[in-house]
Formats: C-alpha cells, sequence, structure tokens
C-alpha cells in the first residue's frame, strides 16, 4: 500500500485514500468486531470506494459479503472525495476510540487542515519526494494520475491507455471506463469519481497527453 | 503464467492486462516471456481471456514464489505474515516506535510506477544507500531483507539477481544526520539503473517542524513535498518508549 503514497496528476484536492492498520500482538485484540465497527463509521461518512484486499473493493463485491469475510488478516482501506469527509472520518475514529492506526494520504496542507479540524494531531509523516531514475521508461502523465490511484499498480498502463482511447473515440462512456478501472484494484482505494472527472478533463481539455511523467 | 496455445485464438484482449509487456502475439498466439512475467496475476485473475486459456504457472523455484507475493497484493508474506510487500513505514509508527525523533525512515519503492524493476537494480540501490548509512529492516518487517546475503551492506542472494518484480520497497533507517549523504547517495545511483524508484521519507515531526528535513531537501535540489502519509496518532497503546 505504498504507493497511496505517490498518487499524482490532475483533480488530487478530490482525493484523500484513508488506511486502518493493526500490529500483530498489540492492537489486534477483539480485531474482526473493532473492524465491523469501524466500516459502521465509514459507511456514516460515505467513501466512494473501500475494500479488504483479501475480498475486494465494493466495487465488486457487497460490503455484506466484505464484513462476512472480515479476518484476523483482514485489511480495511478506502477512499473519501472531500476534505470534508476526511474531517468528519477523523472526528468519529477519535470518538469511537477503537485504537486502529489511521493513516490519511493526500495533499498535505488539505490533510492537516482536516486533523486540525477534526482535533486530532499527526504523528508521523511519510512525505513522497517523486520519482528518480530512469524516467524515460514511465507512461504519460495522463496514464499515471489512473494506475497511481492503485496501492498496487494492479491497473495495466496499456489498459489505460486503451481505455482513454475508447473514451476518445467515444465507445465507452467516463464513468463505465472508471468503473472498468475500479475493479481493477483489489483493494478499493482507486477514487472512481476522480478518474472519471480526468477522462472528461482530458477530453474536454487535454493537458499534457503523450507527456512523460 | 502460462498460455495455453492450442486453445488461443490470438485475439489479443489480453495484451493490455498484462502489466510489464510480457505477453505477446507470435504466430498467431499470444505467449507470455516468463522472464519479464512478475507473476502478479492481472491478466488472470480478472478472467480477462474469452477462450479461458491464462493458466497459472507452477512456482517452483524461490525466484518465482518471491515474485508473485511481491507482486501480487492478494497473496501473504510468509517472513512478514501479511499480504503484499508487507513494510511497516510511519503507517504503525504511532504503537511501535519503530522511527524515533533522531532517525528519518528512508522508503524506496523500486520500480513504481509501473515500470517494474530486476532485482540488480534493486541490490545497486540497496547497497548504495546502506553505503550511505541506512540500515534495513528486519526479515520480519520487509520481505526484501529476507534476500539479503548481508543485511549491512545490502547484498542480494546472487539467485535473486535477474528476477523480475512488478516493485519492490527498500525500507530502512537513517540517523538525521546522515540524511544529505543518502540523498547524494541516491541521485547518483538513480542515473546507473534501468528503472524508476518512488521515494518516501518517514519523519516523527510534521508540518514546520519538518523544517530541518525541508533545508536538506532543498540543499540537495529537491522541492518541499507536497504530498504524504499522515499517520494521525489514533493508534493505542500509545508507544511512550
Amino acid at each position: 500500500m505504498t504507493h497511496s503514497l505517490h498518487r499524482c496528476g490532475r483533480i488530487q484536492e478530490k482525493d484523500f485514500v484513508w488506511l486502518l492498520y493493526h500490529v500483530k500482538g498489540v492492537n489486534d485484540q477483539n480485531l474482526v468486531e473493532r473492524l465491523r465497527q469501524a466500516i459502521a463509521i465509514i459507511e456514516e461518512v460515505g467513501a466512494v470506494n473501500w475494500g479488504d484486499v483479501k475480498s475486494g473493493p465494493i466495487v465488486k463485491v457487497s460490503p455484506a459479503e466484505i464484513k462476512e469475510k472480515l479476518t484476523e488478516k483482514s485489511r480495511i482501506r478506502g477512499v473519501f472525495t472531500s476534505r470534508d469527509q476526511v474531517t468528519e472520518f477523523l472526528k468519529k475514529m477519535k470518538a469511537a476510540d477503537l485504537g486502529f492506526c489511521v493513516i490519511i494520504s493526500g495533499v498535505l496542507d488539505q490533510v492537516f487542515s482536516s486533523c486540525e479540524k477534526a482535533g486530532v494531531k499527526p504523528h508521523t509523516m511519510n512525505y513522497s519526494l517523486g520519482v528518480f531514475g530512469n524516467k524515460k521508461l514511465l507512461a504519460d502523465e495522463d496514464t499515471l494520475a489512473i494506475t497511481t490511484m492503485c496501492g498496487h499498480h494492479m491497473i495495466p498502463d496499456d489498459f489505460v491507455t486503451e481505455t482513454r482511447r475508447r473514451v476518445k473515440d467515444g465507445k465507452v462512456s467516463p464513468e463505465k471506463a472508471s468503473l472498468e478501472f475500479a475493479e481493477l484494484c483489489p483493494c478499493g482505494i482507486f477514487n472512481q469519481e476522480r478518474a472519471k472527472e480526468l477522462l472528461i478533463l482530458e477530453k474536454e481539455n487535454p493537458s499534457t497527453s503523450g507527456k512523460k511523467g | 503464467m502460462k498460455i495455453d496455445t492450442e486453445k488461443c485464438v490470438g485475439c489479443g484482449v489480453c495484451l493490455p492486462y498484462c502489466n510489464v509487456g510480457a505477453i505477446s502475439l507470435q504466430d498467431d498466439v499470444a505467449v507470455v516471456n516468463d522472464k519479464v512475467c512478475v507473476e502478479c496475476w492481472v491478466c488472470y485473475r480478472n478472467q480477462v481471456c474469452p477462450q479461458d486459456c491464462l493458466e497459472p504457472s507452477l512456482l517452483t523455484s524461490p525466484g518465482d514464489v518471491f515474485k508473485h507475493v511481491l507482486s501480487d497484493p492478494t497473496v501473504t508474506s510468509e517472513g512478514t505474515g501479511v499480504p503484499g510487500r508487507g513494510t511497516e513505514e510511519a503507517k504503525t509508527n504511532d504503537v511501535t516506535g519503530r522511527f524515533s525523533a533522531d532517525s528519518y525512515g528512508i522508503c524506496i519503492d523500486m520500480g513504481r510506477p509501473g515500470v517494474g524493476v530486476y532485482m540488480r537494480d534493486v541490490e545497486k540501490v540497496a547497497m548504495a544507500v546502506a553505503g550511505a548509512g541506512v540500515r534495513f529492516a528486519s526479515p520480519k518487517e520487509t520481505p526484501l531483507s529476507g534476500l539479503m546475503t548481508d543485511i549491512r551492506t545490502g547484498k542480494i542472494c546472487d539467485e535473486y539477481l535477474p528476477v523480475h518484480v512488478l516493485s519492490v520497497i527498500i525500507e530502512g533507517i537513517c540517523k538525521r544526520e546522515s540524511l544529505g549523504r543518502v540523498l547524494e547517495a541516491l541521485l547518483k545511483v538513480e542515473k546507473e539503473i534501468d528503472t524508476v524508484f518512488s521515494l518516501g521519507i518517514v519523519s516523527l515531526s510534521v508540518g514546520d517542524g519538518d523544517e530541518p528535513l525541508f533545508k536538506t531537501l532543498r540543499q540537495h535540489g529537491l522541492e518541499k513535498p507536497k504530498r504524504g502519509k499522515v499517520n494521525v496518532g489514533l493508534g493505542k497503546p500509545l508507544y511512550k518508549g
């Protein structure tokens, strides 16, 4: 899930990944019941996508099935589309005091603002310093904006490039295309709303199509 | 991954579902280059073939098992007991106290985004940062360390060097005063590898409290970070040292 750190491209202000962690032998007691309580909070706030990597994301598997299949090995994570949702989520998680390690990945000044409003004090940071090495090997920026929304790069560059072409040619709608992407990400942090907006934006206002990331 | 060439009709539907370009059409059927294939199983897991030609390879060599564990996030690593690459970074620092006020965490996500990496390039980068003062996470914390013959130097077992994976994380800790040397080592070795890496720095301080970090970054031509993962400190019991 490290790669939830390194999302790139346009419209990042509507894209906040949340992740819940536990440590074996430290805060994993009564895990499944606590996860169910956390999921209840997430459903109240309204994540556009979330999942358990062992079961899949809600765009593919029903929330009821995910909850039924929760185990000691489950890891729940997802994505919000607004800073207000992040604030509400943090307030509720603080009040519930479930003991999970809670991570928010996003544009820093926006995440900090939500933390302040929610009354939580950030503990540890993982800063994204960007990409290094032979960058000529990278896909173009518009493709990367979509592929980097999967924490494990399970959405292949070539599939995104081909789908973007199908959207431009009118063979598939941005909404349907974004769901096709979301279904390939097994953990539930893919933001299909942002993907849809990126595809619409690209059709109406190409930015750097073809430019390497 | 294998393709049943008796059943394959050469439609090419599977090709764009390969993360690393390991599938190609040859003599009107699809074939997999098993030296390039990273066993991520995107093609198989999503049942993309209309003729049902895709079959997972029997993974017998340690290298094949390793690349599958690293590249398929639904698989659990034996060493760490968690799915995927299983690194800790900042995620649980509020309860583990792994990163302290006198250190930085270094997270080098080799092969990301979407390029893939051969382990020989992973070794180059690991040895470069080890030489600059990075101490690597243990095999219980990260799968990569389990492959090192010497965790102090970052030397990886020769058997694994030709292995191609989708990505793998080099994770370690350095003293704060060593960060400059680590960045110099990375800026040098990035020119010597045939892949990319995404770089993360873990720090206990946040926001303007990280001004010394930002100053070191500026000194090495790197911008103040705009994105990050924030551990918001709700984990219990809170590590007190």
